[in-house]
């Protein structure tokens, strides 16, 4: 029953309600196209209240009685009374002061024309609901700190709360909001609600007068009050070249000092900086031996020399990792002293296959570029080593010197088993063969034919090497030069074996036109797991003696080399290998430069 | 003799009753493993900004259930229903005045009991709010985790304010309500919709009215405590 008569005075509170109660902020403009009508109803403290009317268009009721006010409170359904103060100071309007102000009750207001009677117009509210706060007092800022550079400052802007609110009773909690925008600018940024009475804004530009203001409300509820007076916060900005100033000179001569650094650093280290950055590339030389002996030098000496040195170790050859991949057998150690190379070169040898190195064909780059098949022909130089017949008379370089060079590596088959080095004791047709061998002859095909050398104690080591071979044909064409390491590891894989012989043989020039050579050498190695093509010495020891070397006269277009007319020379054991190459189990590694071949006497 | 024995033994357990009764605040304090130990005392002031703290959030939550209510169910013409601070829906025992001057006369003790009873008349709506609110289709998660918070806030805060009564006023008292509230507009739901909408909306703006009420007298309590003489009327 009483839940029912409050629902129905519920609606007749929404039906009577307009103007006034529709929407939440009261309307302060009168609406002159209406009939007399309150304007409005503020409170500014919770503790008393006003409100305004209109006439509205009805100007017969401007004076003052001829409209009045009734208010009634929904507590205990009250009866209407009237407006208990009429405000004579302000025109058409009514103040409750603070004994008839109640929180938590409802009003009802109403507009009438007591001579009519007519009731113009009806509001409800509760006063907490229409409470506008007054504005918050004492505004003021402090700084916080500036940045560093001196373009943006933040403030602590402080405040009072209105000595109209009665905060430290709590009988108002009231919220503040802050807003500032830049001077004369038309919009106003807004910062978060702060129940506090300070706030910070950050981020501000200095040189840049801003304009701030704060206004309050009751927390919990929709109404702002009025905004305080405005304060300018204006920070001008630091000049702040003083700061900066010493910054960027230590800068600047700081960077004027290093680049004068350098550039002394430059000129005074000149030569050892072109060193470092643009080192120069090394004169052929063969480590141990001085040039100027080469130059001027005796040949035996020379020889001697070279076959001292220490350079064939078989760490290179392990260290090499292509050598690696070149295999010889040497698992058939009858077949070593069968035949030596020159035998074999000399076309004693017997079973045809096509052996010689037994390296497998691998891709391995390092013997890739020494296996350029524009390498004018290897063989060409082959030719030139008629006795080198490794075993069989297969031997690729004699009896294929036509064939292309490619053909040398590849067509290794597998049956080919190394040429080893012979080891000459056990061939008594090659003990003493010579360590150099003379060119005889060459043969239509283009070959050479070693003539026999003297025999002597050299021992001769034949190697057959096909990579190896091609390696200085190649430079011998090219007029490049193998290094010392490469020409180690051709013959690094070559374990030193005692007794190996290491045949040696070059192609001295008595007197290079020209370069010839370019410090090109073959290289044979000891051992038979490298293959080394050399051109070995002669074979037979019934050959009537011949020159050991000649000299090459030129190398033709065809890459082959022009040999003087053999000189009658002594046999000469070149290096002593026997006794040499005991005691260095590798063949000397490095060239000649052309020059210092032109240099060699006989 | 024998009724005598029986009357005195009655008698003594009446008295023990009550004795039992007069000291079982159903505070339990329990320390992080659950186990039952001894209360850690507070001091009166902290317990007072707690209990005041308690307040000013239950009363921020209610504007916002309010709102969120309002927002989600209520037609826009029928939001002027909240100025009008909502129909009573229910007697109270004794009239709160409205007034400050009255209000600042008011004894400490009616103060607390004033909010007591205000706590503990809101408890049994507010679980009938929640149930009411899972009925609608589209009850927004905020709304009903705001009201389940409010009615667990509820609790505590009744258990502050009596523990505030004893240290304050000396005195004990029992913790179910003394004050019979009528529950009669929510023993049945309503079958239209609008006047269900209505009634909730009237309800939370009542508890939210309700709600400021308890936070301006504990904030009054606490005025007094700290500094007696600008609370005073004057």
């Amino acid at each position: 029953m009483a839940y029912s008569l409050s629902l129905g005075l519920l609606y007749l509170g929404l039906l009577c309600g307009n103007g006034l109660v529709s929407a939440r902020s009261e309307l302060f403009t009168p609406d002159p196209s209406r009939g007399p009508h309150f304007t409005g109803c503020r409170s500014r403290e919770q503790e008393t209240f006003r409100c305004w009317w209109s006439a509205g268009i009805f100007q017969n009721l401007t004076e003052p009685g001829a409209l009045r006010v009734f208010y009634q409170t929904k507590n205990f359904l009250s009866e209407w009374q009237e407006c208990p103060d009429y405000t004579r100071t302000v025109k058409n309007e009514c103040y409750f002061n603070k004994t008839f102000t109640q929180i938590w009750t409802s009003y009802c207001i109403q507009l009438r024309s007591v001579r009519e009677n007519i009731t113009y117009d009806e509001a409800c509210f509760t006063v907490e609901n229409i409470v506008h706060p007054d504005p918050p007092i004492g505004l003021n800022w402090t700084l916080l700190n500036v940045s560093r550079s001196g373009l943006h400052f933040d403030v602590l802007v402080r405040w009072a709360p209105p000595p109209s609110a009665d905060v430290q009773m709590g009988w108002m909690s009231l919220v503040y909001q802050v807003q500032y925008r830049v001077r004369n600018n038309s919009h106003w940024e807004m910062l978060d609600l702060e129940s506090g009475t300070q706030q910070s804004i950050y981020g501000l530009h200095t040189d840049k007068e801003y304009e701030v203001r704060v206004r309050c409300k009751m927390s919990a509820f929709d109404n702002f009050g009025e905004f305080s007076d405005s304060i300018i916060v204006h920070v001008a900005q630091i000049p702040s070249k003083e700061s900066t100033f010493p910054t960027t000179l230590v800068l600047i001569f700081g960077v004027i000092g290093v680049v004068i650094l350098l550039v002394l650093l430059i000129f005074s280290q000149q030569q050892r900086l072109m060193v470092i950055f643009l080192p120069p590339i090394p004169a052929p030389k063969i480590k141990g031996i001085d040039p100027e002996l080469l130059k001027n030098g005796k040949l035996d000496q020379l020889n001697s020399l070279l076959s001292s040195q220490d350079m064939y170790k078989p760490d290179f050859y392990h260290e090499d990792p292509w050598v690696e991949f070149i295999q010889l057998d040497l698992d058939d150690p009858a077949e070593k002293n069968e035949s030596s190379d020159t035998q074999h070169l000399l076309g004693v040898s017997r079973s045809g296959s096509s052996h010689v190195l037994n390296f497998k064909s691998d891709d391995d780059s390092g013997r890739a570029s020494c296996y350029d098949p524009e390498i004018p022909n290897p063989e060409d130089l082959a030719s030139l080593l008629p006795g080198h017949s490794g075993r069989g008379d297969n031997h690729p370089l004699v009896s294929r010197s036509s064939s292309s060079i490619p053909d040398l590596g590849v067509q290794q088959t597998s049956e080919v088993e190394e040429t080893p080095i012979q080891t000459q004791p056990a061939v008594p047709s090659w003990v003493n063969m010579d360590f150099y061998a003379q060119v005889s002859d060459f043969t239509p095909a283009g070959g050479v034919v070693l003539s026999p050398g003297q025999l002597n104690s050299c021992p001769e080591k034949k190697k057959e090497e096909e990579n190896e071979k091609k390696i200085q044909f190649q430079l011998v064409s090219d007029g490049a030069y193998t290094s010392e390491n490469t020409a180690r590891q051709l013959s690094a894989s070559v374990p030193p074996s005692p007794g190996p012989e290491q045949g040696y043989q070059t192609f001295p020039t008595q007197a290079v036109e020209g370069n010839l050579w370019n410090g090109e050498y073959l290289v044979s190695t000891s051992d038979s797991q490298t293959p080394y093509l050399l051109p070995e010495a002669p074979p037979a020891p019934i050959l009537p003696p011949v020159s050991d070397y000649t000299v090459v006269q030129e190398v033709d277009a065809q890459h082959s080399l022009l040999l003087n007319p053999p000189s009658s020379q002594p046999a000469i054991c070149p290096h002593s290998p026997n006794k040499h190459l005991p005691a260095m189990p590798t063949m000397p590694m490095g060239y000649l430069t052309p020059d210092l071949l032109g240099n060699l006497t006989p | 003799m024998n009724r005598v024995k029986v009357l005195q033994a009655w008698l003594w357990c009446v008295s023990l009753w009550s004795c039992w009764l007069s000291h079982a605040i159903p505070l339990d304090c329990k320390d992080e493993t659950g186990s039952l130990i001894q209360c850690t005392s507070i001091s009166q002031e902290k317990l007072l900004d707690r209990v005041i703290q308690h307040a000013e959030l239950i009363y921020r939550v209610s504007e916002e259930s309010c709102t969120l209510f309002e927002d989600m169910f209520v037609p826009y013409p029928l939001h002027a229903l909240r100025n009008q601070g909502g129909t009573v829906w229910h007697t109270k025992p004794f009239p709160i005045p409205g007034s400050k001057t009255e209000i600042q006369q008011i004894s400490d003790k009616w103060l607390l009991h004033s909010v007591l009873m205000l706590v503990q008349s809101w408890m049994e709506p507010l679980i009938y709010l929640q149930t009411t609110l899972n009925r609608y289709d589209d009850a927004p998660d905020a709304l009903l985790n705001k009201t389940k918070w409010v009615s667990d806030k509820l609790l505590s805060l009744e258990q502050g304010v009596v523990v505030l009564i004893r240290k304050m006023l000396d005195e004990g008292i029992l913790t179910p309500s003394v004050f019979e509230h009528t529950l009669t507009p929510y023993d049945e739901p309503s079958p239209e919709v609008l006047e269900s909408i209505l009634r909730d909306y009237n309800l939370l703006i009542c508890f939210k009215k309700d709600a400021h009420k308890m936070e301006t007298f504990l904030k009054l309590l606490k005025c007094r405590q700290s500094n007696k003489l600008s609370c005073l009327s004057y």
